[in-house]
């Protein structure tokens, strides 16, 4: 029986870099090291000599690069000459296809009646209709029982929900199923949103879509588990290293908690970013009247994912930009992206246009200010509500408009200034010089400021603190 | 021995791919990276999953992995690259995610994340890089560092106060998530035809869907051990060996077991989850209590955990909302799992609960005698008190204009044979000193909340009857 002839090594000078690995695979000793400099590497490249080559291929298994020593082709080594690489391999990098949006589907449902459920609840039901089967968490109060939720409730979609080791493993099982163009998203609480905030920084690099529920609780540190509003300034300035923002929404109601997680999923993919819902630990554990939709999605997948498959075999999901010009230009890009995004801003005006006394709040803080107004009202004094739904962008156009005949400005917040911050900011950025002096009522630790407390601040009685 | 396919023609992801970086890899001359690389592609080739496969780049000399391999790539931050993959495999259970992961990565920072994911035990494969110092940020000490081994942070040796070498073969193999852990080494022609064969074994498992496989492999790092790529392996071998010995660590024989059917979007199986109801209920109330309070009524609830005044809560919001008003109830509680305080804020309203905190109620259910106490005195003047007399013995002095009403709900309950309906007693009493609504509204709600407990519907309505007999004894 005849031995199929087996190919010799062949090596390209350039792309041997002279470990020597090859060395000792030779039994032959047909491979030596050299002194001769390789004028294009500057590396000096072993030298081969295959009279006594018996084609055992052992030096070929140990050679560590891809284009390193390699079977001969037919007449490569009779005609050792160099050729050029591009004609050599050829310059087409891959023959994988070119990838096409899978859309989704909008699949109607029928009218249901209002449920009564908790805020939290609203948020998991609202992210299961807009398509979401992919939920990551790690529990913590007050944002745990949309996780229970999931959890109960994927199995039974055959939907997953993994209980992550921490919130970093959470924040990177989003950044996976993410870059496989899924819906994805998690609740959270604010010391689990810090420790998340690395993967957001990687995940809005990479471009990834995803939504964090964060139910705010008292901080710094371990703080409490009741309801504040401080970290508004971590999800508009602070998502993890580097050029970050991200939509950031702020609920008031649970059918908000609904409504807005699924407008979270739709702007999450539109522009492959994560969107942040901002929730105080009032929302997230307070029961109400929740109204379903008309309709839900079936996810499709988006042209630029990685879903481990041939039609996507060609994508990357990446935030490294090694070159200077490189990053600098996805920089660019993400910040026209940013810029985009801010036709997303969002709010709500109640009783604004002749108002004199404008209260600017959000998240439940803002309901306790609707409140005030009503009762101003009755008492004759002109006051109106203005409340972002989006923090970031901040609706700085519709706050102008809200303001424009005020005599003064309160902003209500459970913390200790972080909203006003935004306002001062956008009012900044927008050029507005000329605006009522900022008053305001703010509580922390827990404490939402109450009706009385606003009233108080209004009519400029001072009111001693329970 | 081919070059494998699943190598890309030209690296164009490596500096554009200009010059000779479109064809040789980032790797220094003898790096042991490049061989496990050879292998892995080898591997993807022989098994035909190229399509399927989705390799997760870590942080570490191997970041630049998907400049190289022509399949799904994703980059993971440092040491997250474990249940990136994992994010990967649930996303597409019929994607093979592979996580390869140099020592820093996978045995430092990302130690919580390797060991969760071994146990979890989903398969994926994992290929850890062990070359025993920190390559990429230039031969720092490495969790598997040898004792005496010299690096930049170890200048004097690794002594006793840097702690010992992790062993993650042995460490991976003691969890009982992965199937296959093994650790094989680069140093001569032998090892690395049983690398070679380890790899597609890790990736054949996964393909099965059998579970988790680890394999360990030592490297060889020439650069910052300071040795020839010929003296490293020769270190590899006489030095590393001996600490991180090769082999078989655990080879299980389990049936394929992961099996995930895509996810459903039946809109109707979402709906019955949720507990959504197409029929609209019947209401009894005629208009809004305005008797209580003109657009909004606001009540707390309170008592210890088990008192039931959440459940009793919920359901106030609910027979509200099913006669088309707005409510809320919000919950807070002690600290303790158990028998802590359970206090629940709840508000009707006519079109809006505009402030769903209850700080001065018009009405009060207090379950025990702190909770009156505590929130007695917050009543608002004409409100209504209904306190647990069976708990409560000495009641504080409230403000006259405030209606009190003492009802036994423990004793009732407990005559009727089940402690635990005694918030449905407060529940009755609340109707029949209030009003809020009508009987029916709060019979609709309890029965809803039971439909799936359907035998508990007459105690519950018998809990409820008493409760209104009870303020109509103290009425007369």
């Amino acid at each position: 029986m005849a031995l199929k002839e087996r190919p010799k090594p062949f090596l390209l000078p350039e792309y041997c870099k002279g470990c020597g690995r090859c060395l000792d695979a030779c039994a032959k000793d047909c491979i030596t090291l050299s002194d001769q400099i390789n004028p294009l590497t500057g590396l000096v490249p072993v030298e081969l000599d295959l009279t006594n080559c018996n084609a055992c291929g052992l030096c070929m298994d140990a050679c560590p690069e891809p284009y390193g020593l390699r079977p001969a082709h037919e007449g490569e080594i009779q005609d050792f000459e160099l050729e050029d690489p591009a004609k050599l391999f050829g310059v087409k990098p891959s023959d994988a296809p070119v990838p096409v949006d899978i859309p989704n589907e909008i699949l109607p449902l029928p009218r249901t009646e209002p449920l009564v459920i908790k805020g939290t609840y609203a948020s998991a039901l609202g992210a299961l209709l807009a398509g979401c089967r992919h939920v990551y968490g790690y529990p913590i109060t007050p944002s745990t029982e949309g996780a229970e939720l999931m959890a109960k409730f994927l199995p039974k979609l055959d939907g997953t929900f993994i209980q992550a080791v921490s919130e970093v493993a959470t924040v990177n099982m989003m950044y996976g199923t993410a870059g496989a163009g899924l819906p994805t998203m998690t609740f959270t609480s604010s010391p689990g949103f810090s420790l998340m905030l690395e993967g957001v920084s990687y995940m809005i690099g990479a471009e990834l879509p995803g939504v964090f529920v964060d139910i705010m609780r008292g901080g710094p540190g371990l703080g409490n588990i009741a309801p504040e509003q401080s970290d508004i300034k971590l999800a508009c300035h602070g998502l993890g290293h580097g050029n970050t923002q991200a939509l950031v929404l702020a609920p008031s109601t649970p059918q908000e908690m609904l409504d807005l997680t699924i407008l979270a999923f739709e702007l999450s993919f539109k522009y492959r970013n994560p969107v942040v819902i901002l929730g105080d630990g009032y929302l997230g554990q307070m029961t109400g009247k929740v109204q379903l939709p008309d309709s839900m999605i079936k996810p499709g997948i988006p042209k630029w994912a990685v879903y481990g498959d041939a039609m996507h075999r060609r994508n990357l999901i990446t935030s490294i930009f090694l070159t200077e010009a490189d990053l600098e230009a996805h920089n660019v890009h993400l910040n026209a992206k940013y810029a985009a995004m801010q036709v997303e801003a969002r709010s709500e005006s109640y009783l604004c246009d002749d108002a004199e006394v404008v209260l600017i709040a959000c998240n439940t803080p803002a309901r306790t200010a609707k409140g005030a107004v009503q009762e101003l009202r009755q008492q004759g004094i002109k006051a109106g509500l203005f409340r972002p739904i989006t923090l970031w962008p901040f609706p700085v156009e519709d706050l102008k408009e809200a303001i424009r005949g005020a005599e003064r400005m309160v902003v209500v917040e459970a913390s200790a200034g972080q909203l006003e911050d935004e306002v001062r900011l956008a009012l900044s950025k927008a050029g507005v010089r000329v605006f009522p002096e900022f008053e305001s009522v703010r509580r922390m630790g827990g404490i939402l400021p109450q009706q009385s407390e606003i009233m108080a601040q209004v009519l400029g009685k001072k009111e001693v603190r329970a | 021995m081919s070059k494998a396919s699943v190598f890309y023609d030209k690296f164009e992801r490596h500096s554009h791919g200009e010059g000779l970086k479109g064809h040789a890899t980032h790797y220094c001359p003898g790096c042991g990276h490049g061989l496990a690389h050879k292998y892995l592609a080898d591997a993807i080739d022989e098994l035909g999953i190229q399509d399927r496969t989705v390799a997760i780049s870590p942080v570490g000399c191997s970041v630049f992995l998907y400049y190289y391999f022509d399949v799904g790539n994703s980059q993971a931050a440092h040491g997250r690259a474990s249940v990136v993959a994992l994010g990967h495999k649930f996303a597409n259970p019929e994607s093979v995610v592979i996580s390869y992961q140099g020592d820093g990565d996978l045995a430092s920072i990302g130690l919580a994340e390797t060991i969760a994911t071994a146990q979890l035990g989903a398969p994926i494969t994992v290929i850890f890089i062990n070359n025993a110092i920190y390559g990429m940020t230039g031969g720092q000490m490495a969790p598997t560092t040898l004792m005496g081994q010299t690096s930049s942070t170890s200048p004097a040796g690794r002594n006793q106060y840097n702690g010992q070498p992790m062993k993650m073969a042995e460490i991976i193999a003691g969890l009982d998530g992965p199937v296959y852990v093994e650790r094989v080494a680069l140093y001569d022609a032998k090892q690395r035809i049983k690398a070679k064969k380890a790899i597609q074994k890790g990736l054949k498992l996964q393909m099965e869907g059998r579970g988790y496989s680890f394999i360990e492999v030592l490297a060889e790092c020439p650069t910052h051990l300071k040795m020839s790529p010929e003296e490293t392996e020769k270190w590899v071998k006489e030095s590393m060996e001996p600490v991180y010995p090769l082999g078989v660590k655990k080879d299980l024989t389990v049936d394929p077991w992961f099996k995930l059917n895509p996810p459903s979007f039946q809109g109707e199986k979402l709906l019955s989850l949720a507990g959504a109801t197409y029929e609209h209920p019947v209401r009894a109330c005629e208009g809004f209590p305005t008797h209580l309070a003109p657009h909004d009524i606001s009540l707390k609830l309170a008592g210890s955990g088990g008192d039931g005044a959440q459940t009793a809560a919920m359901l106030i919001a609910r027979a509200a909302i099913n006669e088309g008003f707005d409510a809320t109830h919000i919950p807070s509680y002690g600290p303790e799992s158990r028998g802590g305080t359970s206090y629940a804020d709840v508000h009707v309203a006519e079109d809006e609960v505009l402030n769903p905190g209850s700080p001065d109620p018009q009405v009060l259910i207090a379950f025990n005698a702190p909770s009156l106490a505590k929130f007695g005195p917050t009543v608002r003047k004409g409100g209504y008190v209904i306190y647990d007399s069976s708990v409560v013995t000495d009641p504080p002095v409230l403000d006259p204009s405030i209606q009190v009403f003492p009802v036994p709900f423990t004793g009732i309950a407990t005559d009727l044979g089940k402690a635990v309906v005694k918030n449905i007693v407060a529940l009755g009493a609340l109707q029949a000193a209030t009003n809020i609504f009508p009987k029916d509204t709060f019979l609709t709600a309890i029965r809803v909340a039971l439909k799936d407990k359907c035998a508990l519907i007459p105690l519950n309505e018998e809990a409820f009857a008493w409760g209104i007999k009870s303020v109509e004894a103290l009425s007369n």
